[in-house]
């Protein structure tokens, strides 16, 4: 066995992989001699640094996940089902409320310090202005952000209702007649099955294959999609809950 | 060989992981795969750069090596270094800069969180140690995502202004980039290649052609970040790019509307730096004279300047209005990213320099009558050369007023913010000879 066989079969990579490990090592250790300089700081920058990857990981985005799901995780092919006559069905709604509550809920993540006047004491001080009413300004926010994408839903749903009304044949102005897609997305790219956008040549064309051609765009709606046996939920993020969902997670096959 | 040797030294079973999240069923997001990793981490690798350098470039701004500048910094440290004498051209030089670190900064936040979502099966991964090469690269990405989440967290609330922490923020900030910039070069060179594949490889066909979740001999192949058992999709991963997006561009708008300033501080509505008083003299202030505990008979006929060179000279107000006065539109640009140029009149500096004999002058400590760390700053011979750097007496055709830094206040091109000193009582010049 050669020298560099013989470290790749202890170490679990080529030597580059380790010496450029430890280039970046010695550049942290380096940036901690320098906190070292305030040393009653040194442990306080280690519990936020700390914190911020628990916090994180372990915390915000399983919360996040969890609203998500509690939020948008219902069952909207049920509901389609129930609705067929209704136009409802042509334009899925989810997109126009979770589109909107993502970005508040970004502002308010970004910018819930001075949000909730928690440095407005220091900002009177710096800036002389008395701080207040950024939970207003947010909460404005989010309602013309909400009402924007209500006014782009009744849109959709007014355009998808008159391209329905003329007959099951495209109309001649439909942008994008789903069979000549002249990029045909490979599923993983693009498994949009709702409409993601207020714009109706963003209803991509379902899961290419079984799905019968819809006769516009705008009918690719949720239930184009073939049912998948057994996972009735739909939800981009079902992590947290996956196990309640019904769905028994089960062990992968041993490889032996 | 490695794997089965390390993974018996940590007594696991690899085929059976715990339950819950160490399942590769457990994570069912269909968005979640090589190619929405990829193109985020394309955008970051873009992007951050961009963060890091304006970051660099404002340590070099505050010129961290000369006289009161440290701010809390063991200077002679390896990483504190700075290239070069920070120029004075253009004159928005550090309004730019700053106002490019801290609005891609907050673009950047929710591309960075969405990264973070893109991958965190990666956390859970089972076995969780494959082999020592396996076990050093997951301690990297300890120090990349930690030291990631430290930076952005510690910008952003310091920008609101929010001191939650006890630890001096320009020191904990610098150090705090270099223990990122490391870990991000490393990471950079061991993923570049995963996310060029990822970009080219039609998505189904990924993970036969990468080798990635294929049974590795290295040691080092993780899973596929393709869910095994996705659940229908509710959204596109183009609807997501889309809101992530709008996202990066909502707080973009906020960094650039304190930046530019002028007609676009509105779009600045959610940070402090969104609002103005009225009137020439309403431009925004960063310590007010109450806060720099600035009280009025200090500042009354009785305030004088010392002039401390090759010989002592002491000014009244009325003596340096006497004095040859010039006027220049210069910006205040501020570490926090907002800026705002005004029309400043007063002496210049290099004059004042050649006053108390002073005739190359190398650099100038400006004192002011506020105390601590922010009362004292130390300008460059490239600052002090400026014929635009002025000890002003006036801005906008008025006298200063006292939150502007009245009597007297230091106003130079392209400098931090906080070394224009304000209320000054002492300026202390050296020649180049010293």
């Amino acid at each position: 066995m050669t020298p560099l066989r013989r470290f790749r079969a202890l170490y679990g990579a080529g030597p580059l992989h380790l010496l450029a490990l430890l280039a970046s090592f010695a550049i942290a250790g380096a940036a901690v001699v320098g906190w070292f300089e305030r040393p009653r700081d040194v442990v306080n920058v280690l519990e936020w640094f700390v914190a911020a990857i628990l916090i994180h990981d372990l915390v915000l985005l399983p919360l996040y996940s969890l609203l998500d799901r509690i939020a948008f995780g219902g069952r909207p092919q049920r509901i389609d089902r129930a609705h067929r006559t209704t136009l409802r069905r042509l334009v899925n709604p989810t997109p126009y409320l979770r589109i909107p509550a993502i970005l508040s809920g970004l502002l308010l993540a970004v910018f819930f310090p001075v949000i909730f006047g928690l440095g407005d004491q220091t900002e009177l001080s710096a800036s002389g202005i008395p701080e207040s009413g950024y939970l207003a300004r947010w909460l404005l926010t989010t309602g013309v952000m909400f009402a924007v994408s209500g006014i782009a839903y009744a849109v959709a749903v007014s355009r998808a209702g008159a391209a329905r009304d003329p007959g099951p044949e495209p109309t001649p102005s439909d942008p994008e007649p789903a069979p000549s897609d002249p990029e045909p997305a490979p599923s993983d790219r693009e498994p949009a099955i709702s409409m993601p956008e207020p714009a109706p040549q963003d209803a991509e064309p379902a899961t290419p294959g079984p799905a019968p051609a819809p006769p516009g765009p705008e009918l690719a709606a949720p239930d184009a999609k073939p049912a998948v046996p057994g996972r009735q939920s739909a939800t981009p993020d079902p992590e947290p809950a996956a196990s309640s969902d019904g769905v028994a997670p089960s062990p992968p096959s041993p490889p032996d | 060989m490695c794997q089965s040797h390390s993974v018996r030294l940590l007594r696991v079973d690899p085929s059976k992981p715990p339950p819950g999240p160490f399942r590769a069923e457990f994570w069912r997001s269909p968005l979640r795969g090589p190619w929405l990793t990829a193109v985020l981490g394309l955008v970051l690798l873009i992007g951050l750069p961009i963060v890091i350098v304006t970051g660099l470039l404002s340590n070099d701004a505050y010129q961290p090596g000369l006289g009161a500048n440290a701010l809390g910094r063991h200077i002679g440290g390896p990483l504190d270094f700075y290239l070069f004498g920070w120029p004075t051209h253009p004159s928005w030089l550090y309004a730019l800069t700053q106002g490019l670190h801290v609005s891609i900064g907050l673009a950047l936040f929710p591309v960075l969180l969405t990264k973070l979502w893109s991958v965190i099966p990666r956390l859970f991964e089972w076995p969780p140690v494959r082999s020592p090469a396996h076990a050093l690269e997951r301690l990297s990405l300890a120090l990349l995502v930690g030291s990631a989440l430290f930076e952005f967290v510690t910008g952003i609330i310091n920008i609101q202004y929010w001191y939650a922490f006890q630890f001096f923020f320009t020191q904990a900030h610098y150090y705090g980039a270099w223990v990122f910039i490391g870990a991000f070069l490393v990471h950079v060179t061991l993923k570049f290649g995963t996310m060029r594949r990822s970009l080219t490889t039609r998505a189904d066909l990924f993970d036969s052609v990468s080798g990635e979740g294929v049974s590795p001999h290295s040691g080092l192949e993780a899973p596929s970040l393709t869910p095994v058992s996705a659940a229908p999709a509710t959204m596109s991963r183009r609807a997501l790019l889309a809101t992530v997006g709008a996202g990066s561009i909502l707080l973009l708008l906020q960094g650039a509307g304190q930046s530019l300033g002028g007609p676009f501080r509105p779009l600045a509505f959610l940070l402090p730096r969104g609002r103005v008083r009225p009137g020439p003299l309403g431009f925004p202030v960063n310590k007010t004279a109450v806060a720099a505990g600035i009280s009025a008979p200090e500042v009354g006929v009785s305030w004088r300047l010392a002039l401390v060179g090759d010989r002592t000279v002491s000014l009244s107000r009325a003596q340096l209005l006497a004095l040859p006065q010039h006027t220049y539109d210069l910006p205040i640009a501020c570490v926090e990213g907002w800026s705002t140029t005004q029309r400043w009149s007063g002496v210049r500096l290099r004059d004042l320099a050649s006053l108390c004999g002073v005739t190359e002058p190398a650099t100038v400590t400006s004192r002011s009558l506020e105390h601590g760390t922010f009362g004292h700053a130390t300008l460059g011979h490239e600052q002090v050369a400026d014929e635009r750097s002025l000890l002003a007496l006036r801005v906008n055709d008025r006298d200063l007023s006292l939150d502007h830094g009245y009597p007297a206040r230091v106003i130079s091109p392209a400098v931090p913010g906080v070394h224009c000193t304000k209320w000054v009582s002492n300026m202390t010049f050296r020649s180049v000879s010293e």
